[in-house]
């Protein structure tokens, strides 16, 4: 009988120790997968918004995006960054507040995103404003307009309803002008947190709604490159120096110094937590086993077996009480990573789209290797005990006691 | 000749002060010897015995197995010979609990390296050899003390060993009991396999060939029928 078949039966004959040790790894090595998947969660999911639509560069007039200051003359900017070269697109977000009237009941509070595209490069056509279109349509006109999905879930609204919206462009002293407008789709914006209703369509559509009064900054300007977005983002700044341009591994760059270092510092202390946790939960089931069972350790060696055989039984012992529990650890993990998610993602501010837990491969081979240096630093004092047995002496106290 | 000790002691260190267990014993066992070592409780026996059986050192003297100096032996190659070459019996048995009968005795043959086929006609073998054919997929649990001590006796007997050495191998059981397993030991013996005793028991010494009789750590006489 080998060291895991050995370290299986003893195992078995103990099964209350057996599955303390097991769940106790299990709940333990959750919320270690759950610190793994939160310690790179938002800088993966952050990544991952930021490249969705296609759009590898942002051009904002502060160091980080949606900071409220505006790139002024914007669409000049953008014709400007269209023709370089290396630009496929360059699309310009200028984003209003605005009053969307119901039939009943008081207005809704909405931001109103208007967007324009410049580009010179024939595939620069293909390039779509940041939401995806859930139902209908993209807008077009100046007359139209996209609503999310809690819009249109509370005004009743599908595409090819219309709206009565009231937007402000300037100054929020402004009397606002009634416009109606119409729904041609129901879309999914990226960065819309989950207290949040937002609209979008052409910059002429919120110069519609604004009584034409927009003005000429805008708050973003989005840019694609041909395939090289840090020498793009180069070439911006150099065109425009009072701009900030950014590629979007870039702005993760700046929210991992900024924002995400308080997740990253938690997932690192709650880490270290867990898995001391872990290491001293199997280090005292083992010393205890070990201990019960010291005639029996003392016997085998008597018989020949030897020191290194008994320390590979304690360690085989560990192994399996550890990867039983690693395993169930994981669906666990995943579980309790889901849930921590929605109660996170409830905070003021987080866009609906964003993860605070995110799977990787890399965290599984992460979380594998903790465990495995768990199962062995847990095993060092009981594999000592049994490496250090007198076996005259402990056979001869067995019989006394 | 199996062993050849000469003058060995073994000295304890004690908070109180050292503590002689075993003083200046000489003493050969060659094959087929069948000895009892008796006296007080105390008297050094089970000590003489760790010694014989390579679980202890000496602390002075010489303690030759098969003719090689066990002081000098690492502690693996002792483990190694004892495997090979000496079977243990307790008192208490020290049967693995969670493992049935025929496991308990194959477990040294496993370590030994022995093929599977092998280890399971031996274990056969042994079983029969003790009388437990039948009980060899019962739990420890499931035995009586006699069985338990059958078990035990088959485990030691598991590879072949020249010496076997036996702790008071009938003090946990009734006298009808200890009666059969000192037949099984003996018989153990008349196979070849040498036999040293430690008991209180004077049924069981008087079987032996040889009686050593200790007290303070010396042998104080010796019997031989």
């Amino acid at each position: 009988m080998n060291a895991i078949g050995f370290a299986w039966r003893s195992l078995v004959r103990q099964p209350a120790r057996a599955v303390l040790g097991v769940l106790g790894v299990a709940a333990v090595g959750a919320l270690l997968f759950d610190m793994l998947l939160l310690s790179r969660g938002l800088i993966v999911s952050m990544q991952d918004l930021l490249d969705r639509g296609g759009w590898d560069i942002r051009v904002s007039a502060a160091e980080l995006p949606g900071s409220g200051l505006r790139v002024p003359n914007a669409l000049d900017a953008a014709d400007s960054i269209s023709r370089l070269p290396s630009v496929q697109a360059a699309l310009v977000i200028r984003s209003a507040l605005a009053r969307i009237d119901r039939a009943s009941g008081r207005p809704i509070r909405a931001s109103f995103q208007g967007v324009a595209t410049r580009s010179t490069h024939p595939s620069g056509s293909r390039l779509r404003a940041p939401w995806t279109i859930l139902r209908g349509r993209d807008a077009a006109g100046p007359d139209e307009v996209v609503v999310d999905e809690r819009i249109a879930a509370e005004s009743q609204l599908e595409p090819g309803s219309e709206i009565t919206m009231r937007a402000t462009c300037v100054t929020d002293l402004e009397a606002l002008p009634a416009t109606r407008l119409k729904v041609v789709g129901v879309a999914e914006f990226p960065f819309q947190t989950t207290n949040e209703h937002t609209t979008g369509g052409t910059l002429d559509a919120l110069k519609t709604a604004c009584g034409g009064n927009v003005g000429h900054d805008a708050d973003l300007i989005l840019v694609t490159s041909t395939g090289d977005p840090d020498g793009t983002a180069g070439a911006i700044r150099g065109l425009l120096p009072e701009v900030t341009a950014a590629t979007n591994r870039e702005v993760v760059g700046r929210l991992q110094q900024t924002g995400f270092t308080y997740f990253r510092q938690i997932s690192s202390v709650l880490t270290t937590v867990t898995v001391s946790f872990a290491v001293l939960l199997i280090t005292v089931l083992l010393t205890v086993s070990v201990n019960q069972r010291l005639g029996e350790i003392a016997a085998l060696r008597a018989l020949g077996f030897s020191r290194i055989r008994v320390v590979k039984d304690v360690l085989a012992e560990s192994a399996l009480i550890v990867g039983i529990g690693g395993v169930l650890s994981l669906p666990l993990g995943l579980l309790l990573a889901s849930g921590l998610d929605r109660i996170l993602k409830g905070m003021p501010g987080i866009p609906v789209a964003l993860h605070f837990f995110v799977f990787e491969r890399q965290a599984l081979y992460v979380h594998a290797a903790l465990l495995t240096a768990t199962a062995i630093i847990a095993a060092l004092y009981p594999m000592r005990i049994v490496s250090k047995l007198p076996i005259a002496a402990t056979l001869r106290n067995e019989v006394i006691g | 000749m199996i062993v050849d000790a000469r003058g060995v002691s073994r000295v304890f260190s004690m908070p109180a002060g050292p503590v002689t267990a075993v003083r200046e014993v000489t003493l050969q066992i060659r094959d087929g010897d069948h000895i009892a070592v008796r006296g007080p409780s105390g008297c050094g026996k089970s000590t003489l015995l760790h010694m014989l059986g390579c679980v202890e050192t000496q602390t002075s003297g010489t303690l030759l197995f098969d003719g090689q100096d066990v002081s000098r032996l690492s502690d693996a190659r002792r483990s190694l010979l004892r495997l090979r070459h000496i079977g243990f019996v307790f008192q208490r048995f020290f049967l693995l609990p969670m493992l049935t009968a025929r496991e308990n005795v194959e477990l040294p043959m496993s370590e030994a390296g022995l093929p599977r086929a092998a280890r399971q006609q031996r274990v056969r073998e042994l079983l029969e050899y003790v009388g437990l054919a039948a009980r060899a997929d019962h739990r420890p649990s499931q035995l009586s003390g006699g069985e338990m001590q059958r078990v035990a006796i088959a485990r030691a007997l598991a590879n072949g060993p020249r010496l076997l050495l036996a702790d008071e191998p009938t003090g946990e059981l009734d006298e009808t009991t200890g009666a059969q397993i000192a037949a099984l030991l003996d018989r153990v013996n008349q196979s070849g396999t040498a036999l040293v005793i430690v008991t209180h028991d004077p049924a069981l010494a008087n079987r032996a060939s040889r009686v050593l009789t200790m007290r303070d750590g010396q042998i104080e006489s010796e019997q031989v029928a």
